[in-house]
């Protein structure tokens, strides 16, 4: 990932954008977790909420496939289903864990 | 807002993420923010910083940013604050919630930081403009009152007049005024209005009638041709709609005759020497409206030591408790009785202390005329 150009695009240096991908990356893994306490105890708002919140996180950074795939949870979960969520969780985790070794 | 001091934000999302986004966007441009990650602590910041603008998540848990504004522009310590929301793209629901409940505009998300900073900048500049607005507004309204305190006269520069009086104003243009006649040298006239609105209009209509009282009561006419004279002037200069309730009296002391002209305004009260108070009650017609007025007129013989009151409704009327003053102006009769012992110069003050206390305020203007014969 061009963390170069995506820190130029929202108007920050490379070097800030780091850091915040360091937030970013502790606060949607606090979020997964609570997906998947809220999957494990089917609680479907929790998990739109922690969806949400990853969704708006990932849409300001500019990290597109995050945005729509927690877009795709939160409109789910609101709905009331919390079908294939393990998977998205994984796909999820698998793509916040990869911008820590970019 | 001063110019040595940054200008500050208050930015409010229960996401920590775009809370940085927005400090590092904002605080670059000489921006001071303070972050809020719920609607609590969004709450007393706004109350402890009062920042000149806030940026509030509609989507939070527990307080949502709706229950946020609506506390905001509930508390008149913050309603002023410009507050800008965050809201999804399609959200159009929550987009027209959050104007109804005043916020000035939104924000989608995902936000660009540079979109955040250019609407911060625009309803800063709207603020500032807004605020200038009112100030400019607020020190003309206080030359009016200036103006208007000006116009009315003070009993130590009438001595003669025998007269004490409370005056206030509700707004800073009142629409209660008063005016003391020199005649001549034993006749003196007593004039109470009070005009329609408490507006800038009104302010200049009391220079206008203060005008007119000059120049018609004189020696030359009697009370009611004054009075009719006035009325024909002003119909003609006032705006479509306004009016005046007015008491002019006339007291002469040398033949010992007082006479009252009434123009739709509350009664007269006598409170004589020996006996009880009663009211001068005398129907008219409102003064500026109609060219053929009739107005009520009433005459008797005073006494040396005769008091009379002449007030607005604002003394005897309450819009909170329903009384009008036809039933107000009766039921106040026995508070005039414990002013008999009071000098004149000081019964409206300690009348007005009894009505309403010494901190309460009344419903509306008030002027309350006492005068010794």
């Amino acid at each position: 990932m061009d963390f170069k150009h995506l820190a130029s695009k929202i108007g920050l240096d490379e070097e800030e954008f780091v850091e915040l991908v360091d937030l970013f990356i502790t606060i949607t893994l606090s979020d997964l977790d609570k997906i998947k306490k809220g999957v494990g105890e089917n609680h479907p708002e929790d998990v739109a909420a922690a969806s949400h919140s990853i969704k708006g996180a990932a849409g300001n950074m500019g990290f597109d496939d995050m945005f729509a795939l927690a877009k795709k949870m939160e409109s789910q979960a609101k709905a009331g289903s919390l079908e294939n969520f393990d998977a998205y969780v994984l796909d999820l985790e698998t793509q916040v864990k990869g911008l820590a070794i970019n | 807002m001063g110019n040595t001091h940054p200008y500050t934000v208050l930015a409010v999302d229960d996401n920590l993420l775009n809370l940085k986004l927005i400090e590092r966007a904002l605080s670059k441009e000489g921006y001071q923010i303070f972050i809020a990650d719920n609607g609590s602590d969004a709450r007393s910041i706004a109350l402890e910083k009062r920042p000149d603008l806030i940026l509030l998540d509609i989507e939070m848990p527990g307080e949502s940013g709706f229950d946020v504004i609506k506390k905001l522009k509930e508390d008149a310590a913050t309603n002023a604050i410009p507050v800008l929301f965050l809201t999804g793209v399609s959200e159009v629901d929550a987009k027209l919630k959050g104007f109804d409940l005043g916020a000035v505009d939104y924000i989608t998300k995902p936000f660009h930081p540079q979109e955040v900073l250019a609407r911060v900048r625009i309803h800063l500049k709207l603020s500032i403009a807004t605020n200038s607005l009112i100030q400019d507004q607020a020190a003309k309204l206080r030359q009016v009152t200036k103006a208007q305190a000006a116009m009315l006269p003070l009993p130590e520069e009438h001595p003669h007049a025998k007269f004490g009086v409370y005056y206030k104003a509700l707004q800073e243009a009142g629409g209660d005024y008063y005016d003391i006649l020199n005649i001549s040298g034993k006749i003196t006239g007593y004039f109470v209005a009070d005009f329609s609105g408490h507006d800038i209009e009104t302010s200049y209509m009391t220079a206008s009638v203060k005008a007119l009282l000059a120049q018609n009561c004189t020696p030359v006419y009697s009370p009611t041709e004054s009075m009719k004279m006035i009325n024909d002037v002003l119909v003609e200069i006032l705006p479509q709609g306004k009016y005046l309730t007015a008491c002019y009296m006339h007291i002469n002391r040398i033949t010992m005759k007082l006479t009252i002209v009434n123009a739709g305004h509350p009664p007269v009260v006598c409170l004589p020497v020996k006996g009880e108070p009663f009211l001068i009650k005398s129907d008219g017609d409102v003064c500026g409206m109609f060219s053929d007025a009739h107005f009520g007129m009433e005459s008797l013989h005073v006494s040396k030591g005769d008091r009379f009151f002449i007030y607005s409704d604002g003394l005897v009327e309450s819009a909170e408790d329903k009384i009008t003053w036809a039933s107000g102006a009766d039921s106040l009769l026995p508070v005039y009785k414990t002013l008999r012992d009071v000098p004149y110069d000081r019964a409206p003050e300690e009348m007005i202390s009894q009505l309403f206390g010494n901190n309460a305020c009344p419903e509306d203007d008030v002027v309350l005329l006492c005068i010794e014969v």
